[in-house]
């Protein structure tokens, strides 16, 4: 339906809250995949093609070109060589005349080497340049598309699957749309070939052309059989894919349970399925392949034996038969290609679907028509009846109200896996809800533009992701244009400024690939500085300090403490000592509120809250 | 893969589930045409059931494992099926060769004027179309050949990798991208595959075929030969020289640039939430567009190479045509040579430039190729950090006593983390590491269980040095939660299984019930069976570190290593966990690091970690007593409101 909000959302992106900064010097794809998804897979492609019409026309022209050229050479040479027939039979006094028509042949020859070298050149550079830049528009589609992607689309896919599609399923469209052209030009030399034999010798012509229609015959059989194998291949190449990804990301629980056997087994199993895969592909091909390459030499021995009776019979000359094969021949590397173009195309199918199925995912979270920005926050948030269950799991927010006002700060507490963290992702419209509303300032959350919402609300997620570039740039991944002194003072509010000097590089220490070697309590602290460098005016700590000592956490605290005092923020946490900064807690429990008030007051009032504190599990030893 | 569905275990094809099609019939793909379904299954229906892979991992190498990566040297592990292919190689180009001799024997012998012998003519091609079939045979069965060839050979380079990459230390994953690393995986290993299927026998087949015709040629007419290969070659020969050396330079730049490309994207992908929530989506993308342009430029420097070789080659194709011409024509018109043995030059003359340009394409397949090597090569050269001894020993069923010997490490040796650190953990006893973040605590335990080695120093188990002892057997008697679980895609059965593949249905209930995951068991519609993957917010992150410890319970580990493993949990579940612990622990070693005092109360030993090395150690009762450092953390723990288990 609205097949278009992905790219309305990129347009509409907000200037005043977007963090910029890189201007690329590469200039963005200038058309997009057919958003009807009814159109065949070349269909939907094409648009992105005819962007690059220019580049492509030129290279189609001028490789047809330099096919034209290509081929009048047999034309010279048959001329030439029934002029030598002529020779054998003269006299030595005519061979002078001889000689000056055979040096006039050749010279012709000559220039048209050139002009089919020169006009090829050209024309393949222009192939290459608009096969890279297809393959490069590709590329940032797919990137594009997937970075407005919502999560709840990264839930259910694994990266693995996705980068599998973004890269070997790109290459194989690439490598199809730029190379089919090219192919269907130079099997386009069959039609000119076609004519010319057609001129020379009419009746041969017919006869060395008798079995291409063989060829159409194959290809049919060919496609049919090929596109689900391909298919079949490119899926368990992506299981292999995904067993690597989950294998480094996941080394070390690998190693630590001693399973490199196991593992290892695994994916021996699945290489072995591919290796299947790829068998069954080659007995497919050999079954229609061989056929497609070999039509012309099949067509050569027709054009011998009836050219050689119509020979005889005073019908055509033996330059005739040379012309002819050099014509048939011309056509051998096409057909050898043709062969390797149903293939890939084929092959090019299956991933332009594998692509497509990415593009027309759907953001879930949009922006509606006349969204307004959300400035001057004061900072009420409203949860009105809020039901909420990921995907198609049951609810896991059944009936959530609550407020915070302005400039508050609230605990959330709860039991494990009872859907704090699901309230701060709903906040910031990582997901929609099922059911109810969320207002800031009375504005319901779904009127504001997404960047002016996440600019305004701060999360610190649970799970402390940081980039591979250096510290200081995770800590100004919100706002660029930070100068050194606003990242330095975000690093010593969220306690991380003294251990970030004592690295070697200090703050340009560039953190390893998911921030290994740093432990979790430092990279904890690095997510809350780049939180609060962006300042933002409600604030969400999803339990951003659980790997962190109390110790440096109150540390932490009492600089937020300041820091909190004009904003709304909601802290999700399980030690008392975090609670205590809130002014008051919401109790969560079966996915609503069962009480809220302060610490005190529902420790007195409420077993369940004592009950998820542990407090009266108290047991003596 | 518990995803079912006839896709051959095709599992982790099945993400795209959701709303579409459910990913519960494990079905990968959206919008499959049922006629695409039917061609599928028919294929599926052929295959056979492949026998599970029982594979032995050693960490050491075996000595074939570690030989030098070369060609040749995979193919030699197939040699039936590369003789095979040889052979039918050969027979291919000489049945390829035969058409132009026949044409030139059918007009030398049947067409020439007054000559004219019809049955000549009518023998050759009967014998040109006989060779054409025999051609179509020969190349189908080398399909197959080479077909299974090339696809045996891919199959031992994925586990050849594979194995090496599960060998390697911690340290190297560190260091490098997850992005490069899957790059080496897939696409350089992929780039292969084209070329050993198609690009290694056009290769040979083309290359036969211009020694075989060179051979004709002098056989019909050694001048015309001579002058032809004087004229044609030594620029040929030039040219391809120079194209060789261009091209290949410009490959290994693409190979660098798409691993670059490739690790933009995983990385995107992997902190996309962060990239949401920081408003970071233009920039990246912007970034991403560098990114990938450079990767164009790469592409572009090799397209310009290879718009010069290809045209080229045709120019002197037909230059090479207008020469034979002019000094042919000469030899023909005074008589020294026939018009028959000229048009044979001519045919032959073209198919020998035919083949160069397919060589051209199959050139671009065999240099890519060869710097997948040379990538996947330099992969293979890395040595694991953490290495076994050749001798290294099989450590006994363990005690658990760990000692720690003036013991210095750092993850750069020039800056130690610990200095000099001793201590002796008594078997069964529970000890808590405790102290400031960043001191080194982790960094104990990941040394503890060898996942680095002491720069100084030396780590004794049960009297064994841990650096004597095979990794396996070491490491099979640990079990390490780390502070981030991490899940496999998959139910979460076997996630919980992971550590002990042949756990009962029965030990996993009770492992459920042991760590408090039953409510979360019950809730889920699916049960245990529910599917989940390592991103995937099915789960909070509480639950996650409860089904790591569901993992490590169930694994009966002799030593265990809790790495902050409860962080995320509420007190409750915290409170179940310790109990868990309390019987799991009966007669176990265990090292636990922990922020929450309650925890580290609970053990028998606490000790205190800071500054690189050990600071106090004692009692919890002791340590209070002593009034040092351990006295103040514990004191401000209750003050924060921290809840005493002592009590």
């Amino acid at each position: 339906m609205d097949a278009a909000s992905t790219y309305d959302m990129e347009n509409r992106a907000n200037q005043r809250f977007e963090t910029v900064g890189v201007q690329s010097r590469f200039r963005t794809p200038r058309a997009r995949i057919a958003a009807d998804t009814s159109l065949t897979w070349w269909r939907r492609i094409l648009p992105v093609v005819i962007s690059h019409r220019a580049t492509f026309a030129g290279a189609i022209s001028l490789s047809f070109l330099s096919l034209i050229v290509q081929t009048v050479v047999p034309n010279v040479l048959r001329g030439a060589l029934d002029n030598l027939s002529l020779a054998t039979r003269s006299s030595a006094a005519v061979a002078a005349a001889h000689h000056s028509v055979l040096r006039h042949d050749v010279i012709t020859i000559i220039v048209l080497g050139l002009i089919a070298g020169a006009t090829g050149y050209v024309g393949r550079r222009f192939m290459f340049a608009t096969a890279y830049n297809l393959e490069s528009d590709l590329r940032n589609l797919i990137y594009e598309h997937m970075t407005w992607l919502s999560f709840s689309f990264y839930d259910r896919v694994q990266s693995g699957q996705l980068i599998s599609r973004a890269n070997s399923d790109i290459r194989s469209v690439q490598m199809y749309a730029t190379f089919a052209p090219q192919i269907i030009v130079q099997s386009f030399i069959g039609v000119v070939a076609f004519g010319f034999m057609m001129s020379i010798n009419a009746v041969l012509a017919v006869v060395a052309m008798l079995v291409m229609p063989l060829l159409y015959l194959v290809g049919i059989k060919m496609r049919r059989m090929m596109f689900p194998i391909s298919w079949m291949i490119q899926s368990r190449l992506a299981d292999v894919a995904t067993i690597v990804d989950e294998n480094i990301n996941g080394v070390r629980v690998v190693k630590s349970f001693a399973q490199e056997e196991s593992e290892v087994n695994r994916l021996a199993d699945a290489a072995e399925r591919v290796a299947w895969g790829y068998i069954k592909d080659a007995q497919f091909r050999g079954q229609y392949a061989p056929w497609v390459q070999n039509l012309p030499q099949l067509g050569l021995s027709l054009v011998l034996g009836v050219g050689g009776w119509l020979v005889i019979g005073g019908h055509a000359s033996t330059g005739t038969i040379l012309a002819f094969n050099a014509y048939l021949l011309m056509l051998q590397a096409p057909f050898m290609m043709l062969g390797q173009l149903v293939m890939m195309g084929q092959r090019a199918k299956a991933s332009a679907e594998r692509i497509f199925e990415i593009l027309d995912e759907r953001p879930t979270i949009t922006e509606r028509n006349g969204a307004f920005d959300l400035v001057d926050v004061r900072g009420t948030v409203e949860f009105d009846h809020v039901r909420f269950g990921y995907g198609d799991n049951p609810d896991i927010l059944v009936d959530f109200s609550a407020t915070l006002n302005a400039g508050e700060t609230v605990a959330l507490v709860g039991r494990t896996g009872c859907g704090k963290s699901t309230v701060a992702r709903l906040l910031p419209r990582f997901y929609d809800v099922r059911e109810g509303d969320i207002r800031i300032d009375g504005h319901a959350i779904t009127d504001l533009t997404l960047t002016s919402l996440r600019h305004q609300v701060g999360v610190v997620l649970d799970e402390p992701f940081l980039f591979s570039v250096s510290i200081r740039d995770n800590i100004a991944y919100g706002k660029m244009d930070a100068t050194d002194a606003e990242v330095e003072a975000a690093a010593i509010a969220a306690n991380a400024h003294e251990f970030i000097v004592k690295l070697p590089d200090g703050y340009n220490t560039v953190v390893g690939e998911r921030g290994y070697t740093l432990s979790g309590g430092q990279r904890q602290r690095i997510a809350i500085a780049r939180t609060l460098l962006v300042n933002p005016p409600i604030l969400i700590l999803d339990d951003a300090t659980s790997a962190i000592d109390v110790h440096v956490e109150s540390e932490i605290y009492a600089a937020l403490r300041t820091l909190l005092a004009h904003r709304t923020t909601l802290v999700i946490a399980h030690r008392v000592s975090t609670i205590a900064l809130a002014s008051r807690v919401i109790l969560l429990d079966e996915g609503r509120v069962i009480a809220t008030g302060t610490h005190e007051e529902l420790l007195a009032t409420t077993p369940l809250y004592a009950e998820v504190l542990a407090q009266t599990t108290v047991e003596a030893q | 893969m518990a995803w079912g569905g006839g896709w051959g275990g095709g599992g982790g094809g099945g993400m795209f589930g959701g709303p579409h099609t459910g990913s519960s019939n494990g079905l990968p793909f959206g919008g499959i045409p049922t006629e695409l379904m039917n061609g599928v299954n028919k294929i599926l229906a052929t295959e056979p059931e492949h026998p599970a892979s029982d594979l032995a991992f050693t960490q050491l190498p075996t000595p074939d494992e570690a030989r030098r990566l070369t060609l040749p040297l995979l193919l030699s592990r197939h040699q039936g099926l590369f003789v095979w292919g040889s052979l039918l190689t050969i027979l291919i180009a000489l049945f390829g060769q035969v058409g132009p001799a026949l044409v030139s024997i059918a007009i030398d012998h049947g067409m020439l004027a007054g000559h004219y012998h019809l049955d000549i003519v009518l023998w050759c091609a009967a014998a040109y179309l006989g060779s054409a079939v025999s051609t179509v045979v020969a190349q189908r069965i080398s399909a197959v050949v080479q077909g299974k060839l090339a696809s045996y050979i891919m199959r031992d380079l994925r586990i050849l990798v594979f194995t090496h990459l599960q060998r390697l230390s911690l340290d190297f994953f560190t260091e490098e991208k997850v992005g490069v690393l899957m790059s080496r995986m897939t696409s350089d290993i992929e780039n292969l595959q084209q070329l050993l299927q198609d690009g290694i026998t056009t290769f040979a087949q083309q290359g036969l075929t211009m020694i075989i015709i060179v051979a004709v040629m002098f056989s019909m007419n050694v001048t015309l030969a001579l002058w032809t290969l004087v004229l044609v070659v030594p620029i040929l020969t030039l040219l391809t020289i120079w194209f060789h050396r261009r091209s290949e330079a410009g490959y290994v730049r693409s190979r660098d640039a798409i691993a670059g490309v490739l690790s933009d994207l995983s990385e995107s992908l992997y902190g996309i939430r962060v990239v949401t929530a920081n408003n970071r989506q233009r920039f990246n993308i912007n970034n991403h567009r560098n990114v990938v342009g450079n990767y164009r430029d790469t592409n572009m420097y090799t397209g310009r190479i290879n718009a010069t070789y290809g045209p080229a080659t045709i120019a002197i194709g037909i230059l090479g045509q207008g020469l034979l011409l002019g000094i042919g024509g000469s030899m023909v018109i005074s008589h020294h040579m026939s018009v028959g043995v000229l048009i044979a030059f001519f045919l032959y003359l073209n198919r020998f430039f035919g083949p160069i340009q397919l060589l051209v394409q199959q050139y671009n397949l065999l240099q890519q190729g060869r710097s997948s090597i040379i990538k996947l090569r330099e992969l293979l050269a890395m040595h694991p950090s953490v290495n076994e001894k050749p001798q290294a020993e099989t450590l006994p069923r363990l005690d658990g006593r760990f000692e720690f010997r003036n013991v210095t490490f750092g993850y750069d040796p020039a800056r130690p983390v610990l200095t000099d650190v001793n201590l002796t953990i008594e078997p069964g006893q529970s000890i808590a590491f405790v102290g400031p973040t960043g001191a080194g605590k982790s960094t104990l335990a990941k040394l503890a269980t060898r996942f680095y080695d002491p720069t100084d120093g030396a780590i004794f188990l049960d009297g064994h040095d841990l650096r004597d002892v095979t990794l396996h057997s070491l490491r099979s008697q640990l079990g390490v939660v780390p502070q981030e679980p991490f899940l496999f895609a998959g139910t979460l059965r076997s996630n919980l299984r992971f550590g002990r593949p042949e756990a009962t249905d029965e030990e996993i209930d009770e492992a459920v019930d042991l760590v408090g995951l039953r409510d979360l068991v019950t809730r889920l519609p699916r049960g245990l069976d529910t599917v989940v993957h390592e991103r995937g917010q099915t789960l909070s992150a509480g639950e996650r570190q409860l089904l790591a410890l569901g993992r490590a319970f169930l694994a009966r580990p002799r030593v265990l290593v809790l790495d902050e493993a409860t962080s995320s949990l509420d007190l409750q579940s915290e409170t179940v966990i310790e109990r868990a612990l309390d019987r799991i622990l009966e007669g176990r070693t265990a090292i636990l690091i922990a922020h929450r005092l309650t925890t580290a109360q609970r053990a028998d030993r606490i000790v205190v970690v800071d500054h690189g090395g050990i600071v106090e150690a004692g009692s919890h009762r002791e340590l209070v007593a002593l009034g040092g450092k351990y006295a103040g953390m514990y004191q401000s723990w209750i003050d924060a409101g921290g809840r005493d288990s002592a009590i």
